[in-house]
């Protein structure tokens, strides 16, 4: 499986509710070590409405600048979703254009509190 | 951003695309793609950073990642699988990824180091000039 697989997936909760695409995989670096360093493991997607601006960060730290422009694309991605990998069928998780299932309801999901990146 | 065990990072943010550089200092690649792999609980981690136009294209999508990734074929030796540096290579995520392989000795650009080896050195003048 490629990182790109799961990027720019459409993420659907366990009613068919389409919650937004697959903008960025926050993970861990506490996956098993290999080298000098543990492998990032995917923690959780972060899930928007929409692709535009996301990859500026703009939507996840607020310490960057310029200011329109972070305000622009933070209103952009104000519904930001942070959904932990624990929820996601693994087993849609291959290589395909099928949006990924989630066993959650959309409400159950955790606030968006992960919207800032650690730097 | 020095990361140690336990930090947390966003992949697209700071990983793909990515300037990949050498003990040296010296660029060697971008990230184009990253490989990952599910452990025996199911979480996918990253095993590898992907390179060249047959990792970039089915990334870009569409028409353009179709040629991409057709262009990238064409030029690839046949067989020879999407270029690949192990993630046990990577000392550092910072604003590059650095690795602890000589670009040289890392085999992923082939055409490259073809080029730089045939074809720039034998340009007068192209060493720099304590080499």
């Amino acid at each position: 499986m490629r990182a790109s697989d799961l990027l720019g997936r459409e993420v659907l909760d366990r009613d068919g509710i389409r919650l937004g695409v697959v903008t960025d995989l926050r993970c861990v670096l506490d996956g098993p070590l290999r080298g000098g360093l543990c492998a990032p493991r995917v923690e959780a997607l972060l899930v928007s409405r929409h692709r535009t601006g996301s990859l500026l960060g703009y939507d996840r730290n607020e310490q960057q600048g310029p200011w329109l422009l972070r305000v622009l694309v933070r209103l952009l991605h104000r519904r930001l979703t942070v959904v932990p990998w624990t929820v996601v069928e693994t087993s849609q998780a291959g290589p395909l254009a099928r949006p990924l299932a989630l066993r959650v309801a959309a409400a159950d999901l955790p606030a968006a509190e992960g919207r800032r990146t650690p730097g | 951003m020095t990361v140690a065990a336990g930090r947390v990072i966003d992949l697209h943010l700071h990983l793909l695309d990515r300037q990949v550089v050498d003990p040296d200092g010296r660029m060697v690649c971008k990230v184009d793609d990253l490989e990952l792999e599910l452990d025996e609980r199911g979480r996918p981690y990253v095993t590898a950073i992907l390179l060249g136009p047959r990792a970039l294209g089915p990334r870009l999508g569409g028409r353009l990642g179709r040629w991409v990734a057709a262009i990238g074929e064409r030029l690839a030796e046949r067989d020879r699988p999407v270029s690949r540096i192990d993630f046990s290579l990577v000392t550092d995520i910072g604003s590059a990824i650095a690795v602890s392989r000589p670009r040289g000795r890392l085999d992923v650009i082939p055409l490259e180091d073809w080029v730089e080896e045939h074809v720039i050195a034998r340009i007068p003048g192209s060493r720099h000039e304590s080499e």
